[in-house]
């Protein structure tokens, strides 16, 4: 009997528990103490299992069920993920482009590592977009979004050429990516050097060929609030609150402007806002809100700040915006 | 009169008359000028004084004249104030935002070998999760016999150890495959840290639960956003890998995975899964992101080398280095760090002139496999432009390569795994600076 390879798992999982019940398999392992000598914990149910086994592997094990097709990727692509990504897979403000790059793997240019032209197994795409895609709601996709999804991002690759090309438990490992052969294994140590103590090389021969711009650094050092090594200031830097729980939960898109969210500094973008007051301001980042810009999620997804730090984190953005 | 001369003044005369007075006086003076000594003692605290530079004999320092804080005063102490400025930094234009990104150990300012757990490098997928360990699990299952959930009271149960090792992330130094490009030390190589690591040997863990024959690869999962994962061969699993819950004598910080994350000692960094919630054993590798997409290592015939786990042998000059310029001519105590994920470190050598003449440091620090060691050695500077390079040797006998043997062998492209000789150019007036040579 035919078994796709995510009922193969399914079974082994079984299979696990039915020898855990029987005290069967508790043969000596690869070497030590008997299985459950310590007894500690419990047993993990297939239910429980199957909740966190979400990983999926090159020949297709772990695929959920569900299909999806790139026609109805492109819908989903463009709402949840084209703000980061861009519309074509090109990346936008650094964060990581899907698409392209094509023969830039050697050579003398820089490498454009997408799907596409680094990737090496479809599988890859299907288990990164259900374990922590999109960035700000990993784990809020149905399997039926994340098929759609990767193949939209195939289709967007020419990988696939059939929008209507329907991914599933069973097509899907038969996709292959063009750089899947040249993947290798470790082959260091590759390196060779000596020990020698004297005489090791011509002292004329030695040639500055860079040098790091002390400049740089400084101005990175100056950005992050330091003066020097040397000077000993002992007045330690002050962080409120509210910047706190801005930098960790607010300002990846009050920062940037993404999903629509209003940009810390942008006095202009914040006058009606601020206008409306702080009570209204308060209740909409506590319990969500539908702008026309975009979705404010309730606390901004992170359901475990308390009211008092979205407050404080509200007051400081207002603060930076005025 | 400043602050400082002002408290002086004060102390001195509360000294003075309390001498004068006897008996119950005296006791109901130095109650009441106790007091009033702690609430000056307070305002002077809040008005940040800035410290006396030249508190030399004769002269007697305020804090000798005066009584100090009470036990509890910080009932979990920090560094003092005045070493605000060891902290770990990041570079804004590596990652377009900070929630999955990374800072670095400030190693200048460190001593030794173990790093301090509040400045130990951050590296975060999906930014720093907030887990309560009561709501934490990890679950064993797959290929075993047993599958289990275990809670953090049911891990702790299990027999401990305390290792001490590194953890570097494979991307240390992976700015300067083109050239020097960063300044300071920290940037350098601060993608690293070493700490001692308590917690469960993995194999007592896949004892527990026992590893069917045809189980070959265990797969480590975060809990965190990023769910990050990494494939880990099962001869590593069963030989040193650590889950561990404590680092440095108590419970993992949170920016370092509490409150339990994976140690695979030597090797990259990413393999030591923070926020640890699942191990599933397998017979292959997932060929996951983190180690398909990142992770693997780009050579110039567009050929890539996965699974490429060991950090190899590195070494660095912590002092001198950008941040810590020669301050006069004459006897210098240079010293750095050295490290394998190969092993022990076995010799480490210095050469002032640029790779012409070497000469061994010693070892002053005690010598672990797989951790930060630190050498040291005497130079007599005058004031001479110097070219200041560390070259470690492990006990397999690999030596440090050079810039030129590393590209050679693997282009500039390949992101990861810089392990090569760093050249700190040291100028005539005594400032540092980062520099690549022929």
């Amino acid at each position: 009997m035919f078994k796709s390879p995510n009922q193969v798992k399914t079974m082994w999982v079984r299979l696990g528990l039915l020898a855990a019940v029987l005290v069967l398999g508790a043969g000596v392992t690869q070497a030590g103490k008997d299985s459950g000598y310590y007894g500690y914990g419990q047993a993990a149910s297939p239910e429980q299992i199957a909740g966190w086994d979400i990983d999926v592997r090159p020949d297709g094990l772990g695929l959920p069920e569900g299909s999806g097709t790139a026609e109805e990727g492109e819908w989903i692509y463009e709402e949840k993920c084209a703000s980061c990504h861009g519309s074509f897979g090109e990346g936008v403000d650094g964060y990581p482009s899907l698409a392209g790059g094509e023969g830039t793997l050697s050579g003398d240019g820089r490498p454009h590592k997408t799907i596409g032209s680094y990737w090496n197994y479809t599988s890859t795409v299907f288990d990164y977009i259900n374990r922590a895609m999109p960035y700000t709601a990993p784990r809020s996709l149905e399997p039926d979004e994340v098929y759609s999804l990767t193949a939209y991002l195939l289709f967007m690759n020419y990988i696939i050429d059939d929008e209507t090309f329907e991914l599933n438990q069973d097509t899907l490992a038969t996709v292959r990516l063009p750089n899947e052969p040249n993947f290798i294994p470790d082959e260091r140590p590759d390196t060779a050097n000596t020990r020698c103590m004297s005489d090791c090389r011509d002292p004329a021969a030695i040639e500055i060929k860079s040098q790091a711009s002390p400049s740089l650094s400084e101005e990175l050092a100056a950005q992050q609030g330091e003066v020097s090594d040397t000077v000993v200031e002992s007045q330690p830097a002050v962080v409120t609150v509210g910047k706190s729980v801005y930098d960790r939960s607010c300002m990846l898109c009050h920062g940037s402007g993404l999903a629509g969210a209003p940009k810390v500094g942008d006095v202009d973008g914040w006058r009606a806002r601020i206008a409306a007051g702080s009570a209204t301001l308060y209740k909409h980042a506590i319990e969500g809100y539908q702008g026309e810009a975009g979705v404010m999620p309730a606390k901004g997804g992170f359901m475990n700040l308390s009211d008092d730090d979205v407050k404080a984190a509200v007051d400081y953005m207002v603060q930076e915006s005025q | 009169m400043n602050k400082q001369a002002e408290l002086d003044s004060l102390l001195q005369q509360v000294a003075v008359s309390g001498e004068n007075l006897k008996g119950a006086d005296r006791r109901d003076f130095l109650r009441k000028g106790l007091t009033f000594l702690g609430a000056a003692s307070a305002t002077a605290a809040a008005a940040h004084i800035p410290a006396v530079k030249a508190a030399l004999p004769p002269r007697e320092p305020a804090y000798g004249k005066a009584l100090g804080k009470p036990v509890l005063f910080a009932p979990y102490g920090s560094p003092s104030e005045y070493e605000s400025h060891v902290q770990r930094r990041t570079v804004e234009w590596l990652t377009p935002d900070r929630i999955s990104s990374i800072s670095f150990t400030p190693l200048a300012d460190l001593k030794g070998i173990i790093t301090p757990s509040g400045v130990m490098f951050e590296r975060y997928h999906a930014g720093l999760p907030d887990i309560k360990p009561q709501e934490h699990h990890l679950m064993i299952h797959g290929m075993v016999d047993r599958p289990i959930i275990l809670s953090m009271d049911d891990l702790m149960r299990f027999p401990s150890v305390s290792k001490i090792h590194f953890v570097e992330c494979p991307a240390n130094g992976g700015m300067e495959w083109r050239g020097a490009q960063m300044n300071r030390l920290q940037f350098s190589h601060g993608m690293i840290g070493c700490a001692e690591w308590t917690g469960v040997l993995l194999s007592t863990l896949l004892e527990e639960v026992g590893v069917k024959p045809e189980g070959k690869w265990v797969l480590a999962e975060g809990a965190d956003g990023s769910h990050m994962s990494r494939s880990i061969p099962l001869e590593k699993a069963l030989d040193d890998t650590l889950v561990v819950y404590a680092q440095n004598g108590e419970m993992l910080r949170p920016e370092q995975g509490y409150p339990v994350r994976l140690v695979n000692p030597g090797w990259e960094g990413n393999t030591s899964i923070k926020w640890l919630r699942r191990l599933e054993v397998g017979d292959q590798p997932w060929y996951h992101r983190e180690e398909t997409s990142k992770y693997t290592d780009l050579m110039p015939d567009g050929r890539s080398r996965e699974f490429t786990f060991v950090q190899e042998c590195n070494s660095v000059v912590t002092n001198p280095c950008p941040e810590k310029p020669m301050m006069k001519p004459g006897k210098v105590w240079v010293e750095g760090l050295a490290w394998s994920g190969r092993g022990k470190i076995k010799h480490v050598d210095v050469s002032f002139d640029g790779g012409v003449t070497w000469r061994e440091a010693k070892f002053t620090s005690e010598v672990f496999p797989r951790a930060l060691t630190r050498f040291g050695l005497e130079w007599n500077w005058q004031g001479q432009p110097a070219m200041i390079q560390s070259r470690a040797i492990d006990d397999t006998g690999f030596v440090q390569p050079t810039y030129g043997q590393l590209r050679a062998a693997r282009g500039e492209n390949s992101i990861y795994h810089k392990n090569a000789i760093h050249t700190w150019k040291v100028n005539a007036d005594g400032s540092v600076v980062n520099v690549q040579i022929s």
